[in-house]
């Protein structure tokens, strides 16, 4: 039963692909760039690290990473990876690397940090901007949407525990969704009157220039501090009056259509093998349908017990919530072992999404780079991040390999080679010394 | 004495008052014989000297560079390997005072100069405002994102309310379908009258159907044709039948498409049916609930009631076989036979509802045709509007400004009504209304009599002053002290301020935290996580009854009552006799054994700093000091593990016997003896919340007796519960009602408390405890307090 159904709505939403396509190649025949396919980055973040059990320690088979060979390319999955042996030519794994500014935080405070590698101090916290929205800024109005952020715990959370990986050019939280249905009606949501939503920006383009002409009237009434929060005001002013001018050039664009029912957007966190796959394919089908090229999804924060991610594991059938299997995998790996095989096995289903979505001459996967890591190795500690960077062949990364870097090559080095294939003009990130070879072909 | 002192008195942590005089003793000989030898007079290693780098942390970098040598002793990396390293005693203390230097310095700098912050609208108060702005009732802060809590707990925080252009969308996305709501146009639509009697026979449905509803079993009414915006009534014609010693039936009742499969149905409301002939009338919003497309296999719209009573014994799945013919019928269900049920007699539904077309609502927003030409209507409605929605007078500046926008937008417009639709919702997207705005004055200033209203009535009401307060304000009669205290015995008489007893009791006690634990069945598989909103409510319920009844606030920490459904009171194993009659809560008097009483044995407080299969005695302890006796323990260094529970040579010892030894490390004794005996003293209760005598280290281990007797450091025994209770009575009475002064006080002002509030927090301490610790008095005192009345 469940695989007809999942054969079903595989084959209907390749057929709706085929449809989708003219609309945007029309916009995009407006646009500077016109005759290349997109470029598309996705992050997908969890929290507390992984098992890292010695090679001959028992357990071993549920150390994250793979068992290398003589050769980057020589390596066997084990237990936590194995559902990605069929895509094993589109994944790079990597080991070592970690932001260098960031391994003396807190074990728990690093989640904020891991698209931005900015060492957040007290009492501030505060950010530096995020690989997505960096890349966001540069793409431009190429996309309904300029990038997509979803986390589990949804909003913004606090510094240190932000339930979002995006922050924007300021460095401030962007709030990530969370339900479902809300971004299915966000991305897909059919608006009835055209007329209307025209209308509508215009008059909110006309308030917020009524707003900003007298905020500097009311900010000098203002204490220093006062002065502040307005600002913050102000720039959330600026930031929609972009999104208005790019709304109503979009507008001209209907929006995809996507079946409701192809979805179950019914899921909460309770259940969180539904909750997690909706999640993908809700990026996926942004991704399908061009709606955005960047998306983040912050799986789970790394609040300790306060947190909708942290009984995930409870859910999904082990015995201990997520922290404290974390806490456990020393002595006991497999538990933590078997929930990141489940993870994974979430992760190589939307993978194998976008490889069975044809774009163009290649795929969907082709042309989209996935990457998917923790900011802690094992039990808090801040380095040797447990990563994998998926597909972008298309882009020119090459797979099918481990990699495995020592301490001195900097995280942010593999943001370059992204930004590179994304032929972005962002050849610096964070503490960054140049891109990483081995990744490209 | 300098400032960073003065700091660490406020934070109530008495030992740090020594600090100073602990660095010279404890601290520099550390440094002296480990890191002087490479930062100090000779060599500066890094660029880095430590015996003559600043002591004082809020000033300059010095608190940087003391933070990355906290990191650096943390990570292990100073001393280097070739060189002696730190015994864990004097790591111990070198990080733990770091630590604690740099917390305090971290307050400092937090610090706004003891004035609130123009301060956003929690969602909360967001919805709270529209509702009573607009005069319609909708879940407007649905779509909201959630908001974040400051240090001390509270979401009210002036400087954590942030903002960003996604949020303020959503403000403009909710304004807008709300004043389409409100503001009406055409002719009045049609409103839909329909009655059900006998339960509707719908196919497919599964289980037992029909008008004699047994617990487990539904009656279905289905409405072919139903409004699909607007508010709506449904009037339920019931009786029960209550068999003796059962609770009353429960009935629940959703509204949705379809009853044979789960989805979509949303529930309009879980209510006690009493014996007796009784028409039960509930409202709702239509599109609140999921509603039928245009699917014609379920084209009705389907309201479903079902009968939750639950004493253990199972609900009905189905229908009792007919006997054959020639066979007896068999002898009813012996069970069932004590069970209530819900007799259906009718179901009515009528919507959707307006008290006269246009409603009085459109009247009051925009005036009725024919009351002027469209601009005077326009320029007449906006400065009421904005008066209201920006809580104080407006000048013909501000006003001449929205009403040229008001021109723009109705050129664009089809109608008057949609440009003056499109215009008020504008008017929600401004600053003024969406925060508290009181203008900086370069002295500390009262404030103005509409800014006080503004103050007084989100603290109490989470919503904008009504019509008495503008008034008062108007008059420049609020700020007198006795007009001061007699709105505030009106503002609690009023049902608007069960606002500020579920936001005050959820955020100062930190009840959020019940939902956000996951409860292992395994461990506990009678738990029904609808018991976690009744044991919020319980805890709600009993802060509003000692308000309301006057009583001494000590009540909460101990208590000869409680507030309890009959759910609530079966969990707790009270004497059966003692059971409310159903899901309403009632004031039930405690007798006997002692085991329930005030905050502490309160279900929601003890799931809550559990971990959803065993008590945590750490967290119930650093609750109870942080959030009861407002001493709130530093928060543990990043380089020490968690206690796993899990590890072998941990698994069998009783959590007592685990924390031992997890403080013979000599990283975790230093902070953990202060804090670990509090809560062995709540060893008595379990994860959720149920007392017990033995305990289980996992659900198939032997059961061992609980150990819940407590040894403070300072020597005192507390046994038990029973033993905490006693000692909180006789000797912390003040550090609780000085906590709870406190709190209030954050809560009242939008703002956490520094140094420069020491003293109101003083004097309102001493006004609480000579007013018998009633908390009127000290909301009172508040209101009046000088921190209140100025910015």
């Amino acid at each position: 039963m469940a695989n007809t159904f999942d054969l079903n709505r595989r084959t209907f939403l390749r057929g709706t692909g085929a449809a989708l396509a003219l609309p945007f190649m029309e916009s995009l025949s407006h646009a500077k760039a016109a005759a290349e396919l997109p470029r598309r980055m996705a992050f997908v973040y969890f929290p507390f690290g992984v098992a890292l059990p010695k090679d001959g320690s028992p357990g071993a088979e549920w150390n994250w990473f793979p068992k290398a060979g003589k050769t980057a390319k020589d390596f066997q999955f084990r237990s936590v990876l194995k559902s990605l042996e069929p895509l094993r030519d589109e994944v790079t794994v990597m080991s070592g690397l970690s932001h260098p500014r960031c391994r003396s935080l807190g074990g728990h405070d690093t989640g904020d940090t891991w698209l931005t590698g900015h060492r957040l101090a007290a009492p501030t916290y505060s950010n530096a901007v995020s690989v997505d929205q960096l890349a966001a800024q540069h793409l431009g109005p190429s996309t309904r949407f300029p990038s997509l952020v979803l986390s589990s715990d949804g909003g913004v959370g606090e510094p240190t525990r932000s339930t979002t990986i995006s922050f924007s050019r300021t460095g401030r939280p962007v709030p990530a969704l969370a339900s479902p249905k809300q971004i299915f009606a966000k991305l897909f949501g059919q608006t009835t009157d055209d007329q209307q939503a025209r209308q509508r920006l215009n008059n909110t383009q006309s308030l917020l220039d009524l707003v900003l002409a007298n905020s500097k009237n009311v900010r000098g009434k203002l204490g220093a501090r006062d002065q502040a929060k307005l600002d913050e005001y102000l720039d959330s002013v600026r930031d929609i009056e972009k999104r208005v001018e790019q709304s109503q050039k979009w507008l001209e664009i209907p929006k995809p259509r996507v079946e409701e029912k192809t979805l179950d957007l019914s899921a909460t966190p309770k259940g969180p093998e539904e909750y997690i796959r909706v999640m993908y394919d809700l990026m996926y089908l942004a991704f399908q349908t061009d709606t955005t090229r960047l998306a983040t999804y912050m799986i789970g924060q790394v609040a300790g017990a306060t947190t909708i991610a942290n009984s995930f594991p409870t859910a999904a059938g082990q015995q201990a919530n997520w922290h404290g299997l974390a806490h456990g995998a020393g002595k006991k790996p497999e538990a933590l072992g078997k929930f990141d095989q489940f993870l994974v096995a979430q992760l190589a289903r939307f993978l194998t999404r976008l490889k069975d979505t044809r774009e163009g001459d290649g795929t969907l996967l082709d042309r989209t780079m996935v990457l998917y890591g923790s900011s802690n190795s094992r039990t808090h500690n801040n380095t040797n991040y447990p990563l994998l960077l998926a597909g972008g062949r298309g882009l020119g990364l090459q797979h099918g390999q481990f990699q495995q870097y020592d301490a001195k090559t900097p995280f942010a080095n593999v943001f370059v080679t992204m930004f590179d294939r994304m032929r972005l003009p962002v050849d610096r990130f964070a503490d960054s010394t140049g891109g990483l070879d081995a990744l490209v072909s | 004495m300098n400032r960073w002192i003065s700091i660490l008195l406020l934070s109530a942590l008495a030992s740090w008052v020594r600090a100073d005089e602990r660095f010279e003793k404890d601290i520099r000989p550390i440094l002296q014989k480990y890191c002087y030898g490479c930062h100090g007079e000779k060599k500066q290693k890094g660029k880095l000297r430590l015996d003559t780098l600043d002591l004082n942390f809020d000033r300059g970098q010095s608190a940087e560079r003391w933070h990355d040598a906290l990191d650096q002793l943390n990570q292990g990396d100073m001393p280097p390997e070739d060189e002696p390293q730190l015994t864990a005693v004097e790591q111990a203390a070198l990080t733990g005072w770091l630590t604690h230097r740099l917390k305090a310095a971290a307050e400092a700098r937090r610090s706004t100069g003891g004035q609130g912050v123009m301060r956003r609208l929690t969602r909360y108060e967001y919805a709270n405002t529209l509702r009573d702005l607009l005069g319609v009732k909708l879940d407007f802060a649905k779509d909201l994102p959630p908001e974040p809590a400051s240090p001390d707990g509270f979401k009210n925080n002036g400087l954590a309310l942030g903002m960003s252009a996604e949020q303020l969308e959503y403000y403009l996305a909710i304004s807008r379908t709300a004043l389409g709501k409100v503001i009406v146009e055409g002719d009045a639509p049609k409103v839909v009258k329909a009655r059900v009697e006998k339960s509707s026979p719908i196919r497919r449905v599964k289980g037992v159907t029909g008008n004699t509803v047994v617990p487990g079993a539904q009656y279905l009414a289905k409405f072919d044709e139903f409004p699909r915006e607007g508010a709506f009534r449904l009037h339920v014609h019931a009786s029960a039948k209550v068999p003796k010693g059962a609770g009353l039936p429960r009935m629940r009742i959703t509204i949705g498409v379809r009853a044979d499969v789960q989805a979509p149905q949303e529930t309009l409301v879980v209510a006690d049916v009493k014996p007796g002939a009784q028409v039960l009338e509930f409202t709702g919003r239509i599109e609140d609930f999921p509603l039928p497309g245009h699917n014609p296999k379920y084209p009705g719209l389907l309201a479903r009631i079902t009968n939750e009573y639950d004493d253990g014994s199972g609900f009905i799945k189905r229908k009792p076989k007919k006997p054959k013919k020639g066979e007896k019928a068999p002898p009813p269900d012996p069970d069932l036979a004590k069970q209530p049920v819900i007799e259906i007699t009718a179901v009515e539904f009528e919507g959707p509802l307006f008290d006269a077309w246009p409603p009085v609502n459109h009247v009051a927003l925009i005036g009725k045709p024919g009351e002027g030409n469209e601009e005077s209507r326009a320029m007449t409605s906006l400065k009421k509007f904005m008066a209201r929605a920006y809580r104080r007078p407006v000048t013909p500046k501000e006003t001449g400004a929205m009403f040229d926008l008001y021109r723009v937008i109705r050129k664009r417009s089809d109608s008057f009504e949609a440009a003056m639709r499109e215009t008020l919702a504008l008017v929600l997207a401004t600053p003024d209304f969406l925060y508290l705005v009181e203008p900086a004055a370069a002295q500390r200033r009262a404030l103005n009599d509409h800014e006080l209203a503004a103050r007084l009535s989100y603290f109490l009401w989470s919503t904008m002053p009504d019509a008495t307060l503008t008034q008062l304000a108007e008059a420049g009669q609020l700020r007198a002290p006795k007009t001061l205290a007699a709105q505030v015995d009106r503002m609690l008489a009023d049902p608007r301020s069960e606002e500020f007893v579920q936001h005050f009791t959820d955020q100062w006690l930190n009840l959020s935290g019940i939902n956000r634990v996951a409860v292992n069945p395994q461990f506990h598989p009678k738990f029904n996580d609808a018991l976690k909103v009744d044991m919020r409510r319980e805890t709600q319920l009993f802060f509003a009854e000692i308000l309301r009844t006057d009583a001494s606030a000590l009540q909460f920490l101990d208590a000869d009552f409680a507030m309890l459904n009959r759910d609530l009171a079966q969990h707790y194993g009270l004497p059966q006799t003692d059971w409310p009659a159903g899901v309403a809560f009632e004031r039930v008097t405690l007798k006997g054994d002692g085991r329930r009483g005030g905050l502490l044995t309160q279900g929601g407080i003890l799931l809550a700093n559990s971990d959803g299969e065993q008590s945590h005695p750490i967290r119930r302890a650093v609750w109870l000091l942080d959030r009861v006796l407002g001493s709130p323990p530093a928060p543990p260094p990043p380089d020490v593990p968690e206690l796993d529970g899990n590890s072998p040579e941990l698994r069998n010892l009783s959590i007592r016997q685990q924390m031992e030894v997890h403080r013979e490390k000599a990283a975790c004794a230093n902070c953990h003896r202060d804090i670990d005996p509090w809560g062995i003293a709540f060893e008595e209760y379990d994860a959720v919340g149920r007392w017990r005598e033995n305990w289980r280290t996992n659900p198939k281990a032997k059961p061992q007796p609980v150990d819940a007797l407590a040894k403070l450091a300072d020597g005192t025994e507390l046994s038990g519960m029973a033993g905490l209770k006693q000692h909180l009575l006789a000797h912390e009475k003040e550090r609780f009602a000085a906590a709870l002064t406190r709190k209030l006080l954050a809560y009242a002002l939008g703002r956490s408390l520094e140094f420069s509030d020491a003293a109101a927090v003083s004097a309102l301490t001493q006004h609480f405890e000579k007013g018998d610790y009633q908390l009127r008095a000290l909301i009172t005192g508040i209101v009046q307090s000088e921190d209140f009345l100025t910015k």
